[in-house]
């Protein structure tokens, strides 16, 4: 089996191939060098993987589509397919600061202060709300330059994690 | 004064938790309260007894005096400790406490006057003739006034609430096109963090050190100083990582430092537990900037150079005893801690309250975690995002860095994001490693502190990630009906709806 793996900023997936041994056992292929791994699944999302005598204790992470994968104190994130699954997601477009920008909340938490006006022409890096979580607050800005077209945030009001607040054209 | 026998921790999380484990092991009994938000926080199983006291946001519970002294009357509490932050630097609280005959664990309300305001603390030491950054000693009505200020005294500026610390309430401010937004985030989140929205300007001085002095003193006017803890390495004000002994201080400089810090406290006649912050210029001169009048969140740092339990000092000097030394012992060994805090570094910091679905902390030879954290516990977005304190001590500075980072490597924190590679990356910085790093070195590095990818580690993760991708693919296929060859309806019967097994009955 061939998945396309692509990290979180990159612009080419990689594609490894994976052959069952059985049990936990699994010849992979990535970047040209084939490896005999034996890899034990434990609860939690980790993983022991050995690896030519080397041990690798890998911790994962779901988040939607994408996987965090913790591996000697370094943290990468894949968004991992088979091709099956690739050939589905063919013509999703593709994230950019063009057009219509949405800011949503990051976290959960409050809003303190609205900045801007629907109307309002902003800058990009402009501040458009500011919410408060966790006793700090954090100013959310504008991706780009735009105007200010709809305007969900409301001064006091508690939000939830991705909640709509602003939307700059 | 007689012995304390039950204490009401008037604070939450890992703080809580640390007071409440000293107590349990001189005897003494420990009362927690809670918020809303807080019922299922590690801090009210640590403790005997547990009151309610309130909503989740903590100017609705934790810093309603009346609730806090109506749960230290309920539980027969003699003593309440206050923590840090919410009304650990409360005066009024602490004629509250007098008032209903119950000890405070901390200093008489007068010192907590004299320094508590952070403006009236500076005209103070003018007084008692301790060198202080230049600045108001009163704080500024208006933003007009705050603005001529500023540009009298040049930029940059520090906007800092006068009612506390913690980094709430402090903006630096390099120029005018800042200043308006820097005065009002500082203004509000000084009224939210301490009720008072004062705030006043300092001068802010070029490439700084953050160091400062833990002061100890009893109620027969013995005061002491426990060395210094260097605390320049921070991020919007908040403290990130703390050592002791400092890299930068001499011998010399450090009796000095101390000797001034012991007359601070003198000055204000203070009792128990202090802090004496100053800054340190390029030249090496030092400058007094504030006094927190309550145990500090770094102070784990000190008890591992020091030997001492400083909670345990705390409850000593409240019970009337004497200080049992005299003189700042010298430090042994070098101890580091840094905070583990429920945030994401590559998200500019943004809190990641939510809840923590896997953990595991480091253990090991000199390691110690202080938390209030669990596995299944959901960290609420009201309080303050750090989730544990990590300090560890070596004989040497070089080996409490390795010891740190082996610790941090151990440590696993999953569902929620945290700092613990941010924290690895500064521990790994030459600047850190080298030990003369000033108050804007994390400012200034935040690029490089991202961490550089190992190439190899990267493939060993995609081999990784294809085989978790295969193995979940797998899982799903089997609790899919019908998905896998072979699979017989029988052993899927429990899974399959009756609608879909009539339809299959019907096609067959």
């Amino acid at each position: 089996m061939r998945y396309f793996t692509k990290q979180q900023g990159q612009k080419e997936a990689v594609p490894v191939d994976l052959e069952p041994l059985g049990g936990d056992r699994f010849k992979l292929t990535v970047n040209g060098v084939t490896y005999q791994v034996d890899a034990l699944a434990l609860e939690h999302g980790t993983m022991s993987m050995l690896v030519d005598g080397q041990s690798y204790s890998a911790e994962f992470e779901e988040n939607g589509d994408e996987v965090g994968v913790l591996l000697r104190g370094q943290v990468n994130r894949f968004d991992i397919a088979d091709e099956r699954r690739l050939r589905l997601r063919a013509g999703t477009a593709a994230f950019s600061v063009e057009g219509k920008q949405l800011i949503t909340a990051p976290m959960p938490g409050k809003v303190v202060k609205v900045l801007v006006k629907v109307g309002d022409e902003v800058k990009e890096g402009q501040g458009l709300v500011v919410v408060e979580a966790m006793k700090m607050e954090n100013e959310l800005k504008s991706p780009k330059a735009g105007k200010v077209t709809e305007l969900f945030a409301k001064e006091g009001t508690a939000v939830e994690n991705n909640a709509k607040l602003v939307v700059v054209e | 004064m007689p012995k304390i026998r039950k204490v009401l921790v008037a604070n939450r999380g890992e703080i809580a938790i640390r007071v409440m484990r000293t107590c349990k092991e001189l005897g003494i009994a420990t009362v927690a309260v809670y918020s809303e938000a807080d019922r299922s926080a590690l801090h009210v199983r640590t403790a005997d007894q547990a009151f309610f006291v309130g909503p989740p946001p903590s100017r609705e519970s934790y810093l309603v005096q009346e609730r806090i002294l109506e749960a230290a009357k309920q539980s027969g509490a003699d003593a309440i400790h206050p923590g840090y932050g919410f009304l650990s630097e409360n005066a009024s609280f602490v004629r509250a406490c007098e008032a209903a005959g119950i000890t405070f664990i901390g200093p008489p309300a007068s010192a907590m006057d004299a320094m508590g305001e952070k403006t009236r603390a500076r005209a103070n030491m003018i007084k008692a003739g301790v060198p202080v950054v230049p600045g108001t000693t009163e704080p500024i009505a208006t933003e007009a006034e705050a603005r001529d200020y500023a540009q009298k005294i040049g930029f940059p500026v520090m906007l800092k609430a006068a009612g506390g610390g913690g980094g709430k309430g402090m903006r630096r401010v390099e120029g005018l096109a800042d200043f308006e937004s820097a005065w009002r985030s500082a203004k509000s989140e000084a009224l939210n963090a301490f009720g008072n929205d004062a705030v006043y300007i300092e001068k802010y001085l070029e490439k700084p050190h953050h160091v400062e002095i833990q002061v100890f003193a009893d109620s027969h006017g013995n005061v002491i100083h426990l060395n210094e803890r260097e605390c320049s390495a921070q991020r919007r004000h908040q403290k990130v990582v703390e050592e002791t002994p400092s890299p930068i201080l001499t011998p010399e400089m450090r009796a000095k430092m101390g000797e001034v810090a012991v007359k601070a406290a003198k000055a204000v006649n203070y009792v128990g537990a202090g802090t004496v912050e100053f800054l340190v210029d390029v030249h090496r001169n030092f400058y007094f900037l504030e006094m927190n009048t309550r145990l500090q969140v770094e102070h784990p740092v000190t008890e591992w150079v020091t030997g001492l339990d400083l909670v345990a000092l705390q409850i000593k000097v409240a019970e009337g005893e004497k200080l049992p030394l005299l003189q700042a012992p010298t430090p042994n060994g070098h101890s580091i801690e840094v905070r583990v805090y429920a945030e994401d570094p590559s998200r500019n910091f943004m809190p990641s309250p939510g809840k923590i679905t896997y953990l595991r902390v480091p253990g090991g030879p000199n390691v110690r975690d202080d938390s209030g954290v669990f596995p299944g516990y959901t960290v609420p977005n009201f309080y303050d995002p750090m989730i544990s304190k990590l300090s560890v001590w070596a004989p040497t500075r070089q080996e409490a860095i390795a010891r740190a980072q082996r610790a941090l490597g151990e440590y696993v924190v999953k569902g929620i994001t945290t700092n613990i590679r941010y924290l690895k990356a500064i521990l790994a910085h030459p600047e850190f490693v080298g030990g003369d790093y000033d108050t804007g070195f994390l400012g200034r590095e935040h690029t490089p502190l991202q961490g550089v990818e190992d190439p190899k580690l990267t493939d060993m993760a995609l081999l990784a990630g294809a085989v978790h991708a295969y193995q979940r693919d797998a899982k799903r296929a089997k609790t899919l009906p019908g998905a896998k060859a072979g699979a017989s309806d029988a052993a899927n019967q429990g899974r399959i709806s009756p609608w879909r097994l009539a339809l299959r009955s019907r096609r067959r």
